[in-house]
């Protein structure tokens, strides 16, 4: 056992160096034929790369699954405007812990897969935005790219190939909406992060207004891997529409709770039970939240036949998002939880739309009110009115993760509800 | 190696089969001290702005800051984009926003004072007001919640003897409920300035606030 718990079941490609202090060094990372990717990309040429991640099928890891390769060939080609790239490691969806690994343990495989993303695209100038918390991660990180900068991956001539690729790192000031890919372009701006309006999208008008990219740390990471090894290579892993392997950020009610690196199609009761050595203290399993908190909950029985690729979790009725299972065992008080996530949204909405700045900041009241044992029944449905109401009606979907966990959880978890409105039983207390 | 009498590798400590030093685990060895100045202009912007020694009538951006907020703004196409990066310098220097540090700021960068507080307060991490020397970010969402951050948070408030968000009597404290730290597989995550402390339990905390007492005591250096 190592990094502190790992399981035999893992496909350990990403996360290779986690829990090996060494890997953070430049020599170390070379030594394992680090940059050797980049090389090869700069041989290929900036469209034999975007084929080649094409093949992978890589998806988005940030939460929305969407194909890395295509994103990229978005960018337009003939334009003489400045392109950027922008690494959005502003980690925040509760229950999300990968990218803070990624950064710092193998902080030399982002700048790599960056590196090699920004010549894709055509950029020369690359930004990684980490979440302001992040302090002691950014210093790894910085100390990365101040190396790879001396050693001539990073700046003018990368390599001796002719072409510029700059790196900056940017820190933010404590926003989750900063995750969402145009608040963080207003916030790197120097602006409030506050989503804009798509279209036009980001390849068109994003970062200061020029064609702009955003990607996941944890894509960016796996970028190197496929153009080492070849698109067909990483399809070896996963499923036809979900190929490769993904990052699952374990947390809650498991007894080795932590990062596992799996092929996607993973099934969701193998991943508690064998990888995460089971629930704790022996108790029956609840509820998973599998894909972060803006997911649907599920129950145990949906949980049963669940696969851990992006249709498999939405055939079971939720989304994969950037694949933090939430556990939750038999004793949890669902509608504290809930109210905690939703108080989360409320204290997170930027405040541009309606819905979202009201909806929250209601949803709360009314939950703590349940919460509190002075609910009525019609609450109920007052909640899941504004769920209807709050989907799909503002420019980013903050407002509809607010929603997710409060309807599913009133229609999976209904007589919890009724307990506490009826009775003042609270699950899970003494 | 930390001093520290509690088990806090930084990650997991508590529970997994871990062998590494806190050192080890966090890259403290890795990294070191970084130059006042900035270092490389690419990571200029990404020093650590909750710190304990707090100095609220030093001058702002004079000296090595000066040197490092220039080099802050080669990095982006506009000077605007130097907001957040130059506030957090100002945090850095003083120990929090003030209006006046707020009205400088908003003049380098040929901004309006009202553009910039506008933007300074919709991010949670700009101290509007003084705080303690160490400001205790207590992690209560869901995946800390469910491991019971609510009693590490209740420890804390307790063994600090601080209301929510006061400045303990002493000065040493402040003590607020965070949004998820994404520490989320070793709860409670705790961050106590610039700093992580993962698997804190309610038992933990009397311990962890003994030690930074104790950190106080030894003056500023």
């Amino acid at each position: 056992m190592a990094y502190p718990y790992v399981s035999d079941r893992e496909v350990r490609i990403l996360s290779r160096n986690f829990g090996d202090p060494s890997a953070r060094r430049l020599e170390t990372y070379e030594a394992q034929g680090g940059y050797g990717a980049l090389k090869k990309a700069l041989e290929m040429g900036p469209d034999a790369v975007i084929d080649e991640v094409k093949a992978s099928g890589l998806r988005g890891r940030g939460g929305a699954g969407f194909p890395t390769g295509v994103k990229w060939s978005f960018m337009p080609k003939d334009t003489n405007k400045p392109h950027y790239l922008l690494c959005n490691a502003d980690e925040s969806e509760p229950g999300t812990f990968k990218d803070r690994e990624l950064l710092r343990w193998d902080p030399h495989q982002l700048i790599e897969g960056l590196l090699i993303g920004a010549y894709a695209i055509r950029a020369e100038h690359a930004y990684i935005y980490c979440r302001g918390e992040f302090f002691e991660t950014t210093q790894v990180l910085a100390k990365a790219v101040e190396d790879a900068y001396a050693k001539g991956y990073i700046g003018q001539d990368v390599l001796g190939s002719g072409v510029t690729i700059d790196v900056t790192v940017h820190i933010g000031a404590g926003a989750y909406i900063c995750g969402e890919e145009t608040g963080l372009m207003n916030s790197l701006e120097g602006r409030r992060g506050q989503p804009r309006v798509k279209p036009p999208f980001p390849a068109a008008v994003g970062a200061f207004g020029m064609p702009s990219t955003i990607n996941n740390v944890e894509t960016l990471a796996a970028v190197p891997h496929i153009v080492k090894n070849g698109g067909a290579w990483y399809r070896e892993q996963g499923t036809e529409k979900s190929p490769g392997t993904k990052l699952f950020c374990v947390s809650g009610h498991v007894n080795r709770p932590g990062n596992y690196e799996l092929p996607l199609g993973f099934p969701l009761m193998d991943l508690i039970e064998d990888v995460c050595g089971g629930m704790k203290d022996g108790h029956a399993l609840k509820a998973v939240i599998p894909g972060g908190s803006s997911v649907p909950i599920l129950n145990a029985a949906e949980c049963a036949d669940c696969t851990l690729d992006y249709e498999g979790v939405q055939a079971a009725g939720s989304m994969l998002g950037c694949a933090s299972v939430i556990v939750m065992d038999e004793h949890t008080d669902i509608v504290k939880q809930v109210r905690r996530m939703v108080q989360f949204y409320a204290h997170e909405s930027c405040g541009q739309c309606t819905p979202c700045r009201e909806g929250t900041a209601w949803m709360t009241k009314i939950l703590q009110r349940i919460e509190d044992g002075r609910g009525t029944e019609e609450d109920l449905q007052t909640l899941l009115d504004m769920c209807v109401q709050m989907t799909g009606t503002t420019i980013c979907v903050l407002s509809d993760s607010a929603a997710a966990p409060v309807e599913s959880s009133i229609r999976k978890f209904k007589d919890e509800y009724l307990a506490l409105i009826r009775r003042g039983e609270r699950v899970g207390a003494a | 190696m930390s001093d520290a009498p509690f088990k806090n590798p930084g990650w997991a400590g508590n529970t997994g089969e871990f062998d590494l030093t806190e050192d080890q685990v966090r890259g403290d060895e890795f990294v070191g001290e970084r130059p006042k100045a900035g270092g490389h202009p690419s990571a200029s912007a990404t020093f650590p702005f909750m710190l304990p020694e707090k100095n609220p009538d030093t001058p702002l951006f004079e000296g090595e800051y000066q040197e490092r907020f220039e080099k802050i703004l080669t990095r982006y196409p506009t000077k605007r984009a130097a907001l957040l990066p130059a506030l957090a310098l100002a945090q850095e220097i003083r120990g929090y926003v003030s209006p006046e540090s707020m009205d400088r700021v908003a003049e380098l960068l040929d901004l309006s004072s009202a553009y910039v507080r506008g933007v300074a307060t919709f991010y949670t991490m700009y101290n509007k007001a003084p705080v303690g020397r160490y400001l205790v970010q207590v992690c209560t969402n869901i995946s800390c919640n469910l491991c019971g951050a609510d009693e590490v948070l209740e420890a804390f408030l307790k063994y600090t003897d601080t209301e929510m968000g006061e400045i303990s009597e002493d000065g040493n404290f402040t003590v607020i409920e965070a949004e998820c730290l994404a520490a989320c597989g070793f709860p409670t995550c705790v961050q106590i300035n610039s700093r992580y402390y993962e698997n804190v339990t309610p038992t933990e905390v009397p311990k962890i606030v003994e030690h930074l007492k104790a950190d106080a005591a030894k003056g500023p250096r």
